[in-house]
């Protein structure tokens, strides 16, 4: 699971369990989900529960898991009741067992045999179109489109001269959609980026498509849409194949909408307005798919994340231990995001050179960029050459990024629960041993029998049964 | 001050489970598939397996399968299908599905996730073509399968996978040097974890019983697991295959529940089964069989300098068959062989089955004169 599809999962999770029932009806929405949004331990739980006939009893399922892997069960099983995926029973002796959602379990069985009518998959055109576009065009115009997007955001912040000129491109809904996202804010009839906002930009790009989704989505009922219809339409792209023409047809009110939207992001291809069909483009198969910037086997890290299209198609960044760095690009987009953090000197048409120094990366922390944005950024964009070594930057550079941010940080804040008055040492012992399997525990103080916790739904639940089981 | 410590100096980069490679030997030996037939076809087998292959490759994103039928003349690829004109470019992610190569149209359909229809497709193609191109004369000629070739087809997939895979060798052009430091490249990054699933039928494999070996210790070093999904048969060689490799073992009693086995034995990847507990075989037979007549021997004589393994002492012209080298075992046969435990195949049982094979025991499987 990466980080980009994690944002989405937080997301479903916190969707009612009406949503989930009427989202698992899709089999294209539910093999999505299983692909890209379950922990691997959780898909093996749900793949093994498929085709039992009976309901898994606990005990049978504590026996298939090492005792060591007991940490990681609960966390697959949270994951799963968060998303109403797995429901427990509990039968007459009072012996739990687990049951898949039968709608979830349908429409999974569905996705896996390719049976049924449900059409979930993508229509494609059945007749030939005349103007039909490539694949390399279909990159092209995603990468342009998306790029705009950012430059808005990134181009009026390090003050480039050209900024207003390209980022006409981007329309009006889209701009009010990323000030909706607190991704930049209007001050003085300028636009400025925010924290939020630097976060996305050093995103990999298919996180970035879907932290802007999401905010999409949030606003989605605002706008008199479904919030399930675009989830399973959003999720159906992520199926579809690239290069390929799909009817309009089969779509409903609220998706064709969309389709105008998506357009804007780049996301999906239409030669006009009243197009009959649509072409989704890298960034829309590859939704739900892994985004991974560095594996070097996907084409969209090729395509989409660096501009060069030259030789070099991946990485372009060389750091040196003596902070200078190089990079070979002769984008505006790239150079700008660069000079966030980055004393840039020299220009050349293919190359850009600058010092990390300790004001520049201050400038930057005070911006709201932290270290590890920094370096995950020069990571992921590490040249050929530099990823020959392990770490792929130079350590020293490294540390002194994050010296220089915990000069101006002595404070770490973090939202959260305080949990406390428990009634005795085991109950206090019990309820911070599930805390901590599932990985939400920020902080304890044994002895005063306190611990604070960043989510709390499934702590709720589980003192709910606690209580119930007790009582 | 922590935070700055070199320790995590890496930067957390993918904490998702690494890529897996699966590879299926199907063995379609018609002679056992006909004795199943009433229990299990071969066609709803076949189903069961693509929803597997499915499962599996919903799994994780990077996740790919290659298909292999063992049949009874021949090993033959069913997923990938083989290009003839350019064999090393077969790209099949799960995420990216390149445009099939021109011989197989898959046509569309909105009710399947394109890459599962791709696998079927081909996999279905291959397998009738398989299918009626066997003649009758092959299947007169043996009531076996050739799982050795099989084997040692998936095994050499996977050997191009990884190198395909470890990414730092991407951009150079000479794939030998990739060869050469191979252990040390793909240490980098990602690395794709293999393994190998055997749905065997046929019993009886040990004519077979030296390139099945070969096989299963290539994939032990390897750290290939085999997986054994055994319906029907048995047969001592499998049981030591997932053994020495850590695989799994499984002989349903209902093989008419195939699915719900697959699913819930053999779906389980290498970074699953780290905290599950996986069925092995329980006792396992670690007879081995002998190298003139490929009989499962309790007691045989060993070769004392290539550590073959005979049957009977009566060697022709008591030479080697393997290594050549001079060999008497008269003097073993006189007594009785409890008074010389050493010479016990008993005794050699533990390490000898590691160490017999490699040494010289391929041309053997050739150049045998006494084969039966």
């Amino acid at each position: 699971m990466s980080a980009s599809s994690s944002q989405a999962l937080e997301y479903l999770e916190l969707l009612p369990r009406q949503t989930h029932t009427k989202l698992y009806e899709q089999p294209s929405t539910v093999l999505a989900i299983f692909r890209c949004m379950l922990p691997h331990l959780a898909k093996t739980i749900v793949m093994a529960m498929l085709y039992m006939p009976t309901p898994f009893a606990a005990s049978d399922l504590d026996a298939w898991f090492r005792p060591d892997g007991k940490r990681e069960r609960e966390k697959a099983l949270a994951v799963l009741e968060q998303l109403h995926i797995v429901v427990p029973q509990q039968d007459a002796h009072r012996r739990t067992s687990y049951e898949l959602y039968p709608g979830f379990a349908r429409s999974l069985r569905q996705a896996l045999e390719g049976s049924g009518t449900h059409r979930s998959f993508g229509v494609p055109s059945s007749t030939p179109d005349p103007k039909r576009v490539t694949v390399a065009f279909l990159d092209e115009y995603a990468r342009n489109q998306w790029e705009n997007i950012l430059f808005y955001m990134v181009g009026s912040t390090v003050g480039l001269a050209n900024a207003g000129a390209l980022a006409q491109d981007v329309n009006e809904g889209t701009k009010a959609l990323l000030r909706a996202g607190d991704f930049v804010k209007l001050a003085h009839g300028r636009v400025s980026i925010t924290r939020a906002g630097f976060t996305f930009v050093l995103q990999e790009t298919n996180a970035q498509v879907w932290s802007l989704l999401i905010v999409y989505l949030k606003h989605a009922p605002q706008l008199s849409m479904s919030e399930t219809d675009v989830l399973s339409f959003l999720f159906m792209l992520g199926s579809l194949e690239l290069g390929q023409d799909y009817t309009t047809s089969t779509l409903s009110a609220t998706q064709l909408q969309m389709l105008e939207d998506l357009s804007a992001f780049g996301i999906v291809y239409r030669s006009s307005k009243d197009a009959l069909t649509f072409y989704p483009t890298r960034l829309a198969v590859t939704l739900t798919s892994d985004s991974g910037a560095l594996s070097s086997s996907e084409p969209l890290a090729k395509s989409l994340v660096s501009s060069n299209r030259d030789g070099s198609a991946q990485g372009f960044i060389i750091v040196e231990t003596n902070y200078r760095l190089y990079a070979y690009t002769s984008s505006l987009l790239q150079i700008a995001v660069l000079s966030l953090f980055t004393k840039l000197t020299t220009r050349f048409p293919n190359l850009v050179s600058g010092k990390l120094t300790k004001e520049s990366i201050t400038r930057a922390v005070k911006l709201g960029i932290s270290s590890a944005q920094i370096l995950s950024y020069l990571t992921s964009h590490a040249h050929p050459q530099m990823q020959k070594t392990q770490p792929f930057l130079p350590p020293t550079v490294m540390d002194q990024i994050r010296l220089w941010e915990y000069e101006g940080e002595r404070v770490e804040t973090t939202n959260g629960f305080l949990m406390k008055e428990f009634s005795s040492e085991s109950e206090y012992r019990d309820v911070l041993s599930y805390a901590e399997s599932l990985g939400v525990l920020v902080w304890k103080s044994d002895a005063k029998r306190l611990f604070f916790v960043d989510r709390v739904e499934q702590i709720s639940l589980y003192l709910q049964k606690k209580k119930n089981r007790s009582g | 001050m922590n935070g700055i410590d070199g320790t995590d100096r890496q930067v957390k980069t993918d904490e998702g489970p690494p890529p897996s490679l699966l590879a299926v030997v199907l063995d379609t030996n018609p002679h056992a598939w006909a004795h199943l037939s009433s229990t299990l076809p071969l066609s709803s087998c076949i189903a069961a397996l693509l929803i597997f292959i499915n499962a599996h490759l919903a799994s994780g994103n990077g996740n790919e399968v290659a298909v292999i039928a063992s049949h009874s003349h021949r090993a033959e690829w069913l997923y990938p299908t083989p290009h003839t004109t350019s064999p090393s470019h077969r790209s099949k992610l799960n995420g990216s599905t390149s445009s099939p190569n021109g011989t197989i149209k898959i046509p569309e359909n909105p009710n399947k996730y394109r890459p599962f229809a791709t696998v079927e497709q081909s996999l279905l193609q291959n397998f009738s073509a398989l299918l009626s191109s066997t003649k009758e004369a092959h299947l007169a000629a043996t009531p076996t399968t050739l799982i050795g070739g099989a084997l040692s087809l998936a095994l050499s997939y996977i050997a191009k996978s990884v190198l395909r895979h470890s990414p730092v060798d991407t951009g150079i052009e000479n794939p030998l040097s990739a060869l050469a430091d191979s252990e040390s490249s793909h240490t980098a990054r990602v690395p794709l974890t293999s393994r190998i699933l055997i749905v065997s039928v046929s019993g009886d494999l040990a004519n077979q019983y030296i390139p099945v070996m070969n096989s299963i210790f290539a994939a032990q070093r390897k750290r290939i697991p085999i997986d054994i999904l055994k319906l029907a048969g048995d047969t001592v060689l499998l049981q030591q295959a997932s053994d020495a490799t850590g695989g799994v073992y499984m002989k349903p009693e209902q093989p008419e529940g195939l699915l719900q086995y697959l699913m819930m034995g053999f779906l389980p990847d290498a970074t699953a089964r780290r905290s599950l507990v996986m069925p092995s075989a329980g006792g396992v037979d670690f007879r081995a069989a002998c190298f003139c007549h490929r009989k499962v021997v309790d007691i045989g004589f060993v070769c004392s300098v290539c550590l073959s393994i005979f049957c009977e002492p009566n060697l022709p012209d008591n030479l080697c068959l393997t290594c050549g080298s001079y060999l008497s075992l008269r003097a073993a046969q006189t007594a009785t062989p409890a008074l010389i435990p050493r010479k016990k195949k008993k005794k050699k049982r533990a390490g000898g089955g590691d160490s017999a094979t490699p040494g010289g025991s391929t041309p053997a499987g050739s150049s045998t004169p006494m084969h039966l």
